[in-house]
C-alpha cells in the first residue's frame, strides 16, 4: 500500500491514475446510492458484471458503482462514457441488451432512455436532461466521477490537492481569511458564517481542540448530507482536514445517523484507506500537521443533530442540548474548543481552496454565497437533489426544474427547512432563496429540504404532522419545548378534530412566541416555525376548520365523510376488500354503499378504487 | 444468529464511559435488544452508573428492551412520504396486523415500526423489512406482502412438522 | 481569596464573586426571580426556564436563564422588563396547567402573575424539575433516580425498578420535591381542578415592589437560596 509521504508523492500519484484512467475504454457509470438501491441497483450490477464477463468485455468495460446522482426518482439509472448515453429504470433484465447493444455495438436502447415529463420526449444523454440542466451541479457532479469506496478514484480526478496548496502556500489564517471572502454559510440550517466560527475556535488558546462532521440529518425529506457523504466521504474528509488544520484541531468526528448505514459503511471505509495512504496520522504528506478521524453512529434521535446535544452523544450520554451562554467553539466536545460543520459545508471547502475565494463568491446573492443542495420532493413530476446557485427563486425551482404539478393539482405551497422552517404560499414564489429573505418571510433555507405541496393537503394537517414529530424527538428537558409543543399540538388537534374556537388561535399565537423565545435549544426555538407560517399565509384554512368545520382539501377525519358516486362505480369489490374496517357493503356488480358510522375515513378505499368512484366531502 | 457476546464486546472498554452509546449500539446488533443483565454488567464494566446506562437505553429509539419480531415492518413518516401517503400504509400495518408500532405480534412474526426519514425520499412512500426497500408502496402492495409472509412462514412449519 | 467582577442587575451595580451565576447573586442581594428548579448546592440545569432574564450585550437584548450564565465583568441584565413577566407568566401557567395538584406550583402561578388557566387542567404528579435526581447523583452519590425516556415519555425512574440496591435512605428527594407540598384544601379530584390564587395577598407584594424579596412561604417550603443562606448562618 503505498504510503504518501510527501505533496511531491500524491502530485505523482494523481497523475499516474488519471493516465490509467484515460487509457479506459468505456465506462459503465452505475449508481449505488441508497435510493437505487432501494430500487433493486445491486441486483442490476450483479446482472451487468454476469454480462460483461459474458461478452468477455469485462477487461474493456469499467463498471464504476458510484454514490448517489440525485435523481433518484429515476432509479436504477446508468451513464455509459464515451457518448454520455442515459438509461433509467434499469431491471436485472435489461443488462444483456446494454452490455451487447450499448457497450458491444453503440446502439440505443430506446425504451431505457428517460422520458422529459414535461416534453414528453426521449432524452438521450445525461448532458441533456432537463434536469440537470437547470441546475449548477458543482457537488453532486462529482457523485459519478468517483467510487465511494476507492481512494484511488478521488485521487486520480484531484483528489487532496487542496490540502496539499494548503500546506504549500497558506497559513491557518489566510485559509480562514479565503473562507471569509468565499462567504460561505453553514449548510446544516444555521446559516452561520463559517469563517467566523473557525476564527473564534482558533483564538482559543490550547492544544487540544476537536472538529465534527455533523451527518445527523435528521430533517424528514432531506437526504442531501447522505448522498454526499455516501457518494464522496473523501471530499469531506478533505474538507475536515483543512478545517482542523486552519484551527489547530488534530482530532476529527464524522457523526453519522443510524438509519444511514451506507453513508456509515463508506465514511469507516475513506477513514481507513486515508489512514493506510498516509493522509490521516502524523505529519501528512511531510507536513507537521497531524490528524485522525473517527466515525460514530447515532442513536436514533433527531435532537442529536444540534450541536450540544451530539457533543453529549459522542461522551456516551443522552443527547440533551446544553446551554449556549458560552459557545461550543471554546468550550465545546470534552469541554474543549470544537467546530461542528455540516457535511456540505466540509464538501465545499476544498472546491474554495482550489479555485479561490472569489470563483465561490461569483455565485449567489449579497448575503447567501455559492451553491446549494435542496431536496425536492413532495407533489411535483420530477424529484430529486437539485443543486442550484443560491438566488435562485423557488419559482424556477419548483416549476422550471421540479416540472410542476403532478397529478393536475394545482400547488398550494413548499415546506422549506425541515421542522424547524416553514411553509411559504404560491404567491411567494418568487422569493430567491437565500438565508436572510427566507427567514424574514417566516421559514428558513434550513438544511435544504424542499416538499412541494398541492391542494390535496390540508396546511392545518401539516402544521399537526410537524408538531407531532417534534413532539416525539423533544428531549423533554425544558419546560416551554416539552410542555409547550404539548398545548400547541393540543389545540391545533382541536382544531382538525371539529372542536377549535377562534379564540385559540390568539392563543396558538401567543405559546408559539413564547416557545420560540424561551425554550433551551435550538429545536424548541423553531419549532414553532411550522405553527408560526401556516397561520401568517394560510389563516384562513385554520378559521374554517372552525367556523364551517370545513376542511378543503379533505384530510382532516373528523370534517369528512367518504361516499361512494353510485353512477361510476362498478360493483368490482376492491374497495370492500381493502376496507380494514369493514365499513362497505354490496353485491358483486352493485353498487357499494359506505357505512358512515363504521367509516373511519382512512383512505384505503379511495387509493385502490380505479374508477374513481369514491368521494370525499 | 448473535455472533458476539457481551464478554467481547466489552473486551478493550474497561473503565470508559464514553464507549456507552457504541457499546449498546454492538449489543442491540447482536442480540436484538438489550437485555438487563446486559445493562448490569456493561454499568460494572464502563463505571457508568446503572441508571444511566438505563437513561440512554430508553432515550434513543434504536435501543429496545425486547426482541422485535422475526419480519419488522419499517414505514416512513417523513414529510415527503406522509405528503405521499404514508399514514395509509400505517393504518394498512396496523389494522392487518393487530398490533401498535413497539409490539410484536402473538406468533412472534411481526413488529411495527415508525421512522422519521430513511432518506429515499424521491421514492416514498417507503415500507421497509429488515433492511429491503419498498418503494411507491400503496396499502394494496403492503397487505399482499405481509400475507405472502405469512403463507411463507405457515409452508416452512407446515414442512418442518413431522408427519403422523 | 474570592475575585469579584461588577455586574449591573436593573439598574443597581452589584459585586458578584467569579464563578457563581445571575441567579445565585440576585438571590443573594434580595432580589426576587422566580425559580423552580435550581437548589443552592446543587448544578443548575436550565429546565424550567422561569428564571430568564435579558441579558444586554451589544444592544442586543438576549434570553436566558440566570441560574445557568455566569457572570462577567459589565454584564448587563434586566430581571423583569414585560417582555420577561410575560414570558415568565406563560411558562408558569403551562406549568399549573400540567400540575396543579401542589401548592408549591400553584404559588409559583400566582407570584408569576397567573390569573386564568386557559389549558385544559391535567393532573401529573410530576414537572420534572429534577431536585430529585440531582440530589440523588450530586449529593449522596447513590444514582438511586433518573430521567427515562425522551420528550412526553420523559419521567423519574429507578434503576430497573430496584430500590433496594441503590438508596441511601436519605429521603432529600422527598424533601426537595415541590409535588409534596400538598394543597392546603387538600389534593384535587381529577376533572376539578381549579387555580387556587388564595395565597395572593402575600405575594401581592411581590407585585408591588417587584424584585424585591418578600420572604414568602413560597420560597421557605421550596430551599429558595434566601433561606439557605440564613440557615447557613445561623
Amino acid at each position: 500500500m503505498p504510503h504518501l509521504n510527501t505533496k511531491e508523492d500524491l502530485e505523482i500519484m494523481g497523475k499516474q491514475l488519471l493516465l490509467d484512467r484515460e487509457k479506459i475504454n468505456k465506462t459503465l457509470i452505475v449508481c449505488g446510492g441508497t435510493g437505487c438501491t432501494a430500487s433493486r441497483s445491486r441486483d442490476v450490477i450483479d446482472a451487468l458484471n454476469k454480462a460483461l464477463v459474458i461478452q468477455e468485455m469485462d477487461s474493456e468495460v469499467h463498471l464504476r458503482v458510484t454514490g448517489c446522482h440525485g435523481f433518484c426518482e429515476q432509479g436504477p439509472i446508468a451513464v455509459i462514457e464515451p457518448g454520455n448515453i442515459f438509461y433509467c429504470h434499469i431491471t436485472p433484465e435489461d443488462a444483456s441488451d446494454i452490455v451487447t447493444k450499448t457497450l458491444k455495438n453503440g446502439e440505443i436502447v430506446e425504451r431505457l432512455l428517460y422520458t422529459d415529463p414535461v416534453s414528453g420526449e426521449k432524452v438521450r444523454t445525461e448532458s441533456e436532461i432537463p434536469f440537470y440542466q437547470a441546475q449548477d451541479r458543482q457537488l453532486l457532479f462529482q457523485n459519478r466521477e468517483v467510487n465511494p469506496q476507492s481512494i484511488e478514484d478521488y485521487i486520480a480526478i484531484g483528489g487532496f490537492s487542496a490540502l496539499a496548496k494548503a500546506f504549500g502556500t497558506l497559513a491557518p489564517e489566510e485559509i480562514i481569511r479565503e473562507i471569509k471572502v468565499s462567504g460561505l454559510r453553514g449548510r446544516g440550517g444555521g446559516g452561520f458564517p463559517t469563517w467566523r466560527k473557525w476564527t473564534e475556535c482558533r483564538e482559543v488558546p490550547g492544544d487540544e481542540k476537536y472538529v465534527i462532521c455533523n451527518a445527523d440529518e435528521g430533517d424528514p425529506g432531506a437526504y442531501m448530507d447522505r448522498c454526499v457523504l455516501e457518494g464522496n466521504p473523501f471530499l469531506v474528509l478533505e474538507g475536515m482536514m483543512i478545517g482542523a488544520y486552519a484551527i489547530g484541531a488534530s482530532k476529527g468526528y464524522v457523526y453519522v445517523r443510524n438509519e444511514y448505514p451506507l453513508a456509515v459503511k463508506h465514511a469507516r471505509n475513506a477513514v481507513q484507506q486515508a489512514r493506510r495512504f498516509g493522509l490521516l496520522g502524523e505529519n501528512i504528506l511531510g507536513s507537521s500537521f497531524s490528524f485522525d478521524v473517527d466515525v460514530a453512529r447515532g442513536g436514533g434521535a433527531f435532537v442529536c443533530g444540534e450541536s450540544t446535544a451530539l457533543m453529549a452523544s459522542l461522551e456516551g450520554k443522552v443527547g440533551e442540548p446544553r446551554p449556549k451562554d458560552v459557545h461550543t467553539v471554546v468550550d465545546g466536545l470534552w469541554h474543549k474548543p470544537t467546530t461542528l460543520n455540516n457535511v456540505e459545508t466540509w464538501a465545499n471547502i476544498p472546491s474554495i481552496i482550489l479555485n479561490g475565494a472569489n470563483w465561490f463568491a461569483s455565485k449567489g446573492t449579497k448575503g447567501s454565497k455559492g451553491t446549494k443542495i435542496l431536496a425536492l420532493t413532495g407533489r411535483i413530476k420530477n424529484t430529486g437533489l437539485v443543486e442550484v446557485a443560491m438566488g435562485t427563486t423557488i419559482r424556477h425551482i419548483v416549476f422550471d426544474i421540479g416540472g410542476g404539478a403532478t397529478n393536475g393539482k394545482a400547488i398550494k405551497a413548499v415546506q422549506t427547512g425541515g421542522p424547524s422552517g416553514g411553509c411559504l404560499p404560491v404567491d411567494k414564489f418568487d422569493l430567491p432563496v437565500d438565508f436572510d429573505v427566507l427567514y424574514e418571510a417566516g421559514s428558513m433555507v434550513g438544511s435544504g429540504g424542499m416538499v412541494v405541496m398541492d391542494e390535496s393537503s390540508c396546511m392545518v394537517d401539516v402544521a399537526k404532522y410537524f408538531l407531532t414529530f417534534l413532539q416525539d424527538e423533544s428531549c423533554g428537558m425544558c419546560v416551554p419545548c416539552r410542555l409547550g409543543i404539548d398545548r400547541m399540538l393540543e389545540i391545533v388537534t382541536d382544531i382538525t378534530e371539529g372542536r377549535g374556537k377562534l379564540e385559540q388561535l390568539d392563543l396558538l399565537e401567543e405559546l408559539a412566541d413564547t416557545v420560540t423565545q424561551t425554550s433551551l435549544c435550538g429545536l424548541g426555538k423553531t419549532a414553532a416555525n411550522p405553527v408560526l407560517s401556516t397561520l401568517r399565509y394560510f389563516r384562513k384554512e385554520y378559521e374554517a376548520h372552525i367556523t364551517s368545520s370545513k376542511c378543503s382539501a379533505g384530510v382532516c377525519k373528523a370534517l369528512i365523510e367518504y361516499s361512494i358516486d353510485p353512477e361510476k362505480c362498478t360493483g368490482c369489490g376492491i374497495c370492500l376488500r381493502a376496507c380494514i374496517h369493514g365499513a362497505i357493503s354490496g353485491e358483486k356488480k352493485e353498487v357499494h354503499i359506505i357505512d358512515a358510522g363504521l367509516c373511519q375515513r382512512c383512505g384505503i378505499c379511495k387509493s385502490e378504487c380505479k374508477f374513481e368512484a369514491i368521494q370525499v366531502s | 444468529m448473535k455472533s458476539l457476546q457481551l464478554e467481547s464486546i466489552l473486551r478493550g472498554r474497561s473503565s470508559q464511559p464514553h464507549q456507552l452509546i457504541e457499546v449498546l449500539q454492538d449489543v442491540q446488533e447482536n442480540y436484538g435488544y438489550i437485555p438487563e443483565e446486559a445493562m448490569r454488567e456493561i454499568s460494572q464494566t464502563l463505571g457508568v452508573p446503572l441508571i444511566e446506562v438505563y437513561r440512554v437505553v430508553s432515550f434513543y429509539k434504536i435501543f429496545k428492551l425486547k426482541p422485535n419480531g422475526k419480519y419488522v415492518i419499517t414505514i416512513c413518516n417523513g414529510t415527503a412520504c406522509h405528503v405521499r401517503g404514508a399514514n395509509l400504509l400505517q393504518d394498512q400495518a396496523v389494522s392487518q396486523l393487530g398490533i401498535n408500532p413497539g409490539e410484536v405480534t402473538d406468533d412472534g412474526l411481526f413488529s411495527i415500526e415508525y421512522v422519521n426519514c430513511l432518506g429515499a425520499c424521491a421514492l416514498g412512500p417507503i415500507a421497509s423489512e429488515n433492511g429491503n426497500f419498498g418503494h411507491h408502496m400503496t396499502p394494496a402492495k403492503l397487505r399482499k406482502f405481509i400475507d405472502s409472509i405469512r403463507s411463507k412462514e405457515r409452508e416452512e412449519v407446515g414442512n418442518a412438522s413431522p408427519q403422523h | 481569596m474570592l475575585h469579584y467582577v461588577t455586574i449591573n442587575i436593573d439598574g443597581a451595580d452589584i459585586k458578584a464573586p467569579k464563578g457563581s451565576s445571575v441567579l445565585e447573586v440576585a438571590i443573594e442581594y434580595g432580589i426576587c426571580i422566580p425559580h423552580l428548579c435550581h437548589v443552592p448546592g446543587l448544578s443548575d440545569i436550565g429546565a424550567c426556564r422561569l428564571c430568564i432574564v435579558e441579558n444586554v450585550t451589544n444592544g442586543r437584548a438576549v434570553i436566558t436563564t440566570s441560574c445557568t450564565l455566569k457572570v462577567q465583568e459589565g454584564m448587563a441584565i434586566r430581571s423583569n422588563t414585560d417582555r420577561i413577566k410575560r414570558l415568565r407568566h406563560n411558562i408558569a401557567e403551562l406549568l399549573v396547567a400540567e400540575a396543579p395538584n401542589s401548592r408549591a406550583i400553584q404559588d409559583i402561578a400566582v407570584r408569576c402573575g397567573v390569573k386564568e388557566v386557559r389549558y385544559p387542567f391535567r393532573n401529573s404528579n410530576c414537572v420534572l424539575c429534577g431536585r430529585c435526581v440531582r440530589a440523588c447523583a450530586e449529593l449522596w452519590h447513590a444514582n438511586a433516580l433518573g430521567f427515562v425516556g425522551r420528550g412526553k415519555e420523559r419521567h423519574v425512574e429507578r434503576p430497573l425498578n430496584m430500590r433496594e440496591e441503590f438508596c441511601k435512605g436519605c429521603d432529600y428527594c422527598i424533601q426537595l420535591c415541590p409535588m409534596t407540598i400538598t394543597p392546603c384544601d387538600g389534593p384535587m379530584k381529577p376533572g376539578e381542578e381549579y387555580l387556587c390564587g388564595k395565597c395572593e395577598s402575600q405575594l401581592m407584594i411581590t407585585e408591588e415592589v417587584p424584585d424585591s424579596c418578600a420572604w414568602c412561604r413560597l420560597g421557605e417550603g421550596f430551599n429558595c437560596g434566601r433561606y439557605a443562606g440564613l440557615k447557613a448562618v445561623r
